[in-house]
């Protein structure tokens, strides 16, 4: 199970809101490299994981994304607070407003919504461990992307923080992996899947 | 910054410490060096957080909080609510 803490990871506090940056950030809520998908991947590839290290991981790092999910909807509800009508018109966000009004929906920047298909759970912790190399690495980008239309530094401070997250959890998966291997047949990664296979 | 939002700025850095400190024994739990660091910033950790939940109301839901888990500000609120 789980337990809440009434706490951000880190601080988000934003001035001014930016209903266009809004929209661009959404994508890391409920897009293709978005915290949604990150948590779920985690969380669920840990049930089939056989070695200790990495079930703790999958169940550690799964966990702060969570936390990193909440981060962004505080982004997004902050910069979306208190528009008017006008402003939303402006910023081309209207097309969002007008099914979610300013609530807090997971959909990429360009309005799709939120699909598992975003993420891999393969069952064989080699696959899964790559898988989740990849999509640290497709977060790192996003933010990157992410921090070329951000001029505000209420909202750069923590996207920044987020970034950082993806370098250490690529780190440490590449451990993972390594941890994995060493328990496998070193002539043939691949001679068995240790989630499935009888040896 | 509020003292509300020194006070939790101080423990999220620590938290943060410890947690840092957790995902790299997750892949090095032999390492006692940042174990023993692990178990110094807990020490730490416990009493930032006393005090905090002293002033503001509980971090985490614990039966009997009643309204304090209730209270403003939610982690989402902007500036952590005013003061």
């Amino acid at each position: 199970m789980w337990c809440y803490e009434k706490k951000l990871q880190y601080p988000v506090s934003i001035k001014n809101p930016n209903a266009k940056l809004a929209q661009i950030i959404a994508s890391q809520y409920g897009g293709p490299d978005g915290e949604l998908g990150a948590s779920l991947r985690y969380l669920s590839q840990r049930f089939t994981m056989p070695y200790p290290e990495l079930k703790g991981l999958l169940t550690d790092i799964g966990t702060e994304e969570l936390g990193h999910l909440e981060m962004v909807g505080a982004i997004i509800y902050q910069l979306t607070k208190g528009l008017s009508v006008e402003e939303i018109k402006k910023a081309g966000f209207d097309k969002y407003f007008v099914d979610h009004t300013a609530g807090v929906y997971p959909a990429s920047a360009s309005g799709v919504p939120f699909t598992a298909a975003y993420i891999q759970s393969k069952g064989d912790p080699i696959t899964d461990l790559h898988e989740n190399l990849a999509a640290e690495q497709k977060a790192r980008t996003t933010y990157d992307n992410i921090l070329r239309f951000t001029d505000d530094p209420d909202v750069a401070d923590p996207i920044k923080f987020l970034r950082e997250r993806e370098i250490v959890h690529y780190q440490r998966f590449g451990e993972g992996l390594r941890l994995a291997t060493d328990r496998l047949n070193a002539k043939n990664f691949y001679a068995f899947n240790p989630s499935f296979d009888k040896k | 910054m509020n003292r509300r939002n020194k006070q939790l700025q101080a423990l999220s850095a620590v938290q943060f410490a410890l947690w840092e400190l957790h995902l790299y024994l997750d892949t090095h739990p032999d390492d006692l060096q940042a174990l023993s660091l692990h178990e110094k910033y807990e020490v730490k950790f416990a009493k930032l957080r006393a005090a905090y939940e002293e002033d503001y109301g509980p971090l985490t839901p614990v039966a009997g909080e009643g309204i304090s888990w209730l209270k403003d500000p939610w982690p989402w609120d902007k500036d952590g609510g005013e003061d």
